[in-house]
C-alpha cells in the first residue's frame, strides 16, 4: 500500500515534551549529564562521557525477556544547549534529543523521542514502518474493517 | 517500554522484509486465500505460506479454513503493541521528568 509510506511523517512518530523550569540551564545541563545525578532521575548510567560517538549504557530494571539495558550512543553535544543520543533496546532504535533554552524564570528543557532513521540497518525497514503506522491511518483504518 | 517488548520485536522483524510488508498491506484490503496472494505477488506459494506464518506468529493476521482454501486476514489488534510502545514512552518521561523536577529543588538548596 504505497499510500501509507508517501505519507508525510506525522508528530505521532515523535513524542515530545516542554517543561519550563524555575532553574538555571547550568544546572539543568549538570542534572542531564552527571551520571550521579542522571541515576536520580533516570537511570543509572554506565561509561557516559561527553563525546560525539561514544557509547553507554543506561541500566533500567530488567523485565522478563529484557534485561533491562538500553544502548546508547552519544551524537550532539551543545553544552547547556543541546544533548542527543542514540537510544536502543532491542529492535527499537530511536533519538532522544534534550534541548535547553534560558528564560527569564530559568530553563525551558524540550525532550523528545523520535524514530531514529539513517538507512541500512538491519529490521530498520520494520521500526520505521512501525513508526508510521503509529500515525493512526493504518490503525484506525484496521479498526474499521474489523 | 517495559514490558512487552518480545511481541514488539517479533512485530518490527516480521515487518522488517518489504514482501512481508507488501502482503500484509494488501491484506488491508480484504481477505485473501493464499493462492490470491500468490497470483498477486511474484513469488512461489511456499514462499506465501512462509510470510503468512511469520505475520501470523507476529500475530498480525489470522487465517480461516475453508474447504481446502486457507484464507488471511489481518488481526485489526495486531498493531496494538506498537501503539502501547509510545503509550510506555510517554509514561516514562512523564515519570521521570517529575523526578528531575524534584531532583533540581534539591540541587537549589
Amino acid at each position: 500500500m504505497t499510500a501509507i509510506d508517501t505519507t508525510a511523517p506525522d508528530q505521532s512518530e515523535e513524542i515530545s515534551f516542554e517543561i519550563d523550569l524555575r532553574h538555571p540551564p547550568e544546572r539543568v545541563w549538570r542534572a542531564l549529564t552527571d551520571p550521579s545525578l542522571l541515576a536520580e532521575w533516570l537511570l543509572p548510567a554506565m561509561g557516559l562521557r561527553l563525546e560525539p560517538g561514544s557509547s553507554f549504557t543506561l541500566q533500567a530494571p530488567p523485565q522478563p525477556g529484557w534485561d533491562g539495558v538500553v544502548h546508547c550512543s552519544m551524537l550532539e553535544i551543545e553544552k547547556q544547549q543541546k544533548l542527543s543520543y542514540r537510544w536502543v533496546v532491542a529492535e527499537i532504535d530511536t533519538l532522544v534529543t534534550f534541548l535547553l533554552t534560558p528564560t527569564a524564570a530559568g530553563t525551558r528543557l524540550s525532550i523528545l523521542q523520535s524514530g531514529f532513521k539513517p538507512d541500512q540497518k538491519r529490521n530498520f525497514g520494520g521500526a520505521r514502518y512501525g513508526w508510521r503506522m503509529m500515525g493512526g491511518k493504518l490503525v484506525d483504518l484496521l479498526a474499521k474493517i474489523s | 517500554m517495559q514490558h512487552a517488548v518480545a511481541i514488539e520485536d517479533r512485530i518490527f522483524q516480521a515487518l522488517a522484509d518489504p514482501t512481508r510488508r507488501a502482503i500484509f498491506e494488501s491484506l488491508t484490503r480484504g481477505e485473501a486465500a493464499v493462492k490470491d496472494l500468490t497470483a498477486r505477488f511474484d513469488i512461489s506459494q511456499p514462499a506465501v505460506s512462509q510470510h503468512l506464518a511469520a505475520l501470523k506468529e507476529a500475530g498480525l493476521v489470522d487465517g480461516r479454513k475453508e474447504g481446502r482454501c486457507v484464507y488471511y486476514r489481518v488481526e485489526p489488534q495486531g498493531l496494538k503493541p506498537l501503539v502501547d510502545w509510545i503509550a510506555h514512552y510517554r509514561a516514562f518521561w512523564t515519570d521521570h521528568v517529575n523526578r528531575l523536577e524534584k531532583l533540581l529543588e534539591q540541587m537549589d538548596q
